[in-house]
């Protein structure tokens, strides 16, 4: 332990010695560890946000639509009432919500507005009164859709909180909505929903007054949100057969989280370029070492032949400048993953992401550091232990 | 009885495998306790192969090279090292400082790798200068100090170790008269029961003034006598 420690306080001597040139030669293996950590680093943190979003959004939701069968002869699929009733019997699957969009409606919070409406139509969705609880998504302020509306056949509407803002809408305000002229009372406003951002600006009724207001041909839906915390894949697979029975309804199914968990996916080949780019800076940082080193060495051919009269083993100053290349490689490795860290740090800040960093990562590229510094250390070491001190010392 | 430190025993140094230089010849030497001796010979005589392998830098093509009676030469490169740490002690001409470390850490040099603590290393270096005069010095580099201090310096790195026998290389052939004649006052001091001092040198005057005298020429041993009066040089 002594002689690790004479070790190193005589190869910190001989590196401080020269401060400009072990700067220098440090410099490839900080250049090379910067960049690798940097590149990983901000790749990464770009993906960051996504990923949280993952992680609030769940991933056990599925979307099924309603399709032929049979494959593309039907007008307007649908999926009936009773498919809809054998999809929430399914054993993982906690909550289903059908919803039937309605078509050309224009939707207007004041009469003069209608032009611009017209060109933008909000989108008027029928819907089964659990979208709250399938979508996990709460009211801003007012109620949901509920049975007395059904039983009623009330006019009234939710309406989405992007619209709510268009619409200049205050909470609990009794206001109604205008749909192609008849007005609905706004009961309540739908937070955002994540996973399906379209309904951030629609207006939702209730089936019963979509078919007497807009004769919606029967109250089967289009589409399906099923939620199924467990299996989620398989309930996924599942839910086509189950509606279809091997009749004419079909559906296709996605997981829309799946869309943004591929998003969230680092980019492989990317990483894998700049990984590559970065150990070549580092190889060409190695061979830096390696022929500064042995410039060195010759430099210091008569400081060798000192140690070796002062009864210091060829062994022992191999090791000298091992050590000398290795303090090179460990500093090089530390200030690269650092200053790599740095900058993803400042390029998170910037743009927003959520930085993400792994640790064992930035370790991993430090030690490559150190790796490559001592095998560039290796040669200049040994041409270092193999001086002949008669020849180095000049004698008589 | 003076007893035998370091000793060659018929040997001989061959350079090259072509073209053989023959540089040392059937050489014998015996370095007692207590001598101070010199070594001369023009350009060419073996002195300086005879250096290397008294310090044991160097292995004889045949003869032996025995450390208080103990062959040197069937060691392996870490014993030899350390025995030569042990038992030698150096002076250079050129002095042979290293340049980026002070005048203590080039004597602490010296101690290194023996199992001493820096607090013991740095005590017994700064001891070392202080014998030398030089102890106001210690955090000089070499750059910093005159030719004569700094072969002072190198002076106490070879003596540091309390070696068994001190090796010079023309110690004063760097230096001018004044300090020349301060330095072979030195080695008259160094001289101990114990240890022997030996110095190689073309400088007849520097050899006048040592007990013992070893005349080399042509890679042999011409004369090996002892001196009735020693005279130190200078003015």
């Amino acid at each position: 332990m002594r002689r690790f420690r004479e070790l190193v306080r005589v190869a910190a001597a001989g590196l401080m010695a020269r401060k400009v040139r072990t700067l220098l030669i440090m410099l490839g293996p900080i250049l090379g560890v910067a960049a690798i950590v940097a590149a990983i680093g901000i790749n990464e943190s770009s993906k960051g946000y996504l990923k949280a979003k993952l992680q609030e959004l769940g991933t056990d939701l599925i979307v099924a639509n309603a399709q032929d069968s049979i494959g593309g002869f039907g007008q307007n699929p649908r999926i009936p009432a009773e498919a809809v009733v054998r999809v929430s019997r399914l054993p993982d699957v906690t909550s289903v919500t059908g919803t039937l969009q309605i078509a050309n409606i224009v939707t207007l919070p004041f009469e003069a507005a209608y032009d611009y409406y017209r060109a933008f139509p909000v989108p008027v969705i029928a819907t089964g009164l659990n979208l709250p609880q399938t979508m996990e998504v709460p009211l801003v302020s007012g109620r949901f859709l509920n049975d007395f509306d059904v039983a009623s056949e009330a006019r009234v509407a939710v309406i989405g909180r992007d619209l709510a803002d268009e619409y200049g809408y205050l909470p609990g305000e009794a206001r109604t909505i205008s749909l192609n002229g008849i007005h609905y009372g706004v009961v309540g406003v739908l937070d955002w929903v994540l996973l399906e951002p379209s309904m951030d600006s629609a207006v939702f009724i209730t089936f019963p007054t979509a078919e007497r207001d807009w004769d919606t041909d029967g109250q089967d839906p289009t589409r399906l949100y099923i939620r199924a915390p467990t299996n989620t894949q398989w309930v996924a697979e599942e839910v086509p057969t189950v509606v279809s029975l091997g009749g004419p309804d079909g559906a296709r199914t996605s997981i829309p989280t799946d869309l943004l968990d591929a998003q969230s996916q680092v980019d492989e080949s990317l990483n894998n370029l700049t990984k590559m780019m970065g150990g070549l800076a580092l190889i060409v940082g190695g061979v830096g070492i390696a022929n500064v080193m042995s410039i060195s060495v010759i430099q210091r051919s008569s400081e060798i032949g000192i140690r070796r009269a002062l009864g210091h083993s060829r062994s022992t100053i191999a090791v000298q400048f091992l050590f000398e290349a290795l303090t090179v490689g460990v500093l090089g490795g530390i200030l690269g993953a650092a200053v790599g860290a740095g900058v993803v740090w400042l390029t998170s800040e910037a743009r927003g992401y959520v930085m993400v960093l792994s640790v064992p990562g930035l370790a991993l590229w430090a030690l490559v550091s150190v790796g490559v510094a001592v095998v560039a250390g290796l040669y200049p070491s040994t041409k270092a232990a193999r001086l002949e001190p008669l020849e180095t010392l000049r004698l008589g | 009885m003076a007893e035998s430190l370091l000793s060659l025993g018929g040997v001989s140094r061959v350079y090259g495998t072509g073209v053989e230089v023959h540089a040392l010849r059937n050489v014998s030497i015996d370095i007692r306790t207590g001598d101070l001796l010199s070594i001369v010979g023009p350009s060419g005589s073996g002195k300086s192969t005879l250096l290397g392998l008294l310090g044991l830098l160097d292995l004889p093509t045949s003869g032996v090279v025995t450390v208080q009676g103990r062959d040197a030469t069937s060691l392996s490169d870490a014993e030899r090292s350390r025995l030569r740490g042990e038992a030698i002690g150096f002076v250079f001409q050129q002095f042979h400082l290293i340049p980026h470390l002070t005048a203590l850490a080039n004597v602490e040099t010296a101690l290194l790798y023996r199992g001493l603590s820096a607090g013991e290393r740095s005590r017994r270096a700064f001891e070392a200068l202080e014998r030398l005069g030089l102890g106001d010095r210690h955090d000089h580099r070499p750059v910093q100090l005159s030719g004569g201090e700094q072969q002072r310096v190198a002076i106490a790195r070879a003596i540091v170790t309390e070696p068994l026998v001190v090796l010079a290389d023309e110690p004063t052939g760097a230096l001018d008269t004044a300090n020349a004649a301060n330095i072979m006052e030195i080695f008259d001091g160094l001289q101990s029961p114990e240890r022997a001092v030996c110095i190689v040198t073309h400088d007849r005057d520097v050899a006048r003034s040592t007990q013992r005298q070893i005349s080399m020429l042509d890679g042999e041993v011409v004369a090996d006598e002892e001196q009735a009066t020693s005279r130190v040089i200078g003015p």
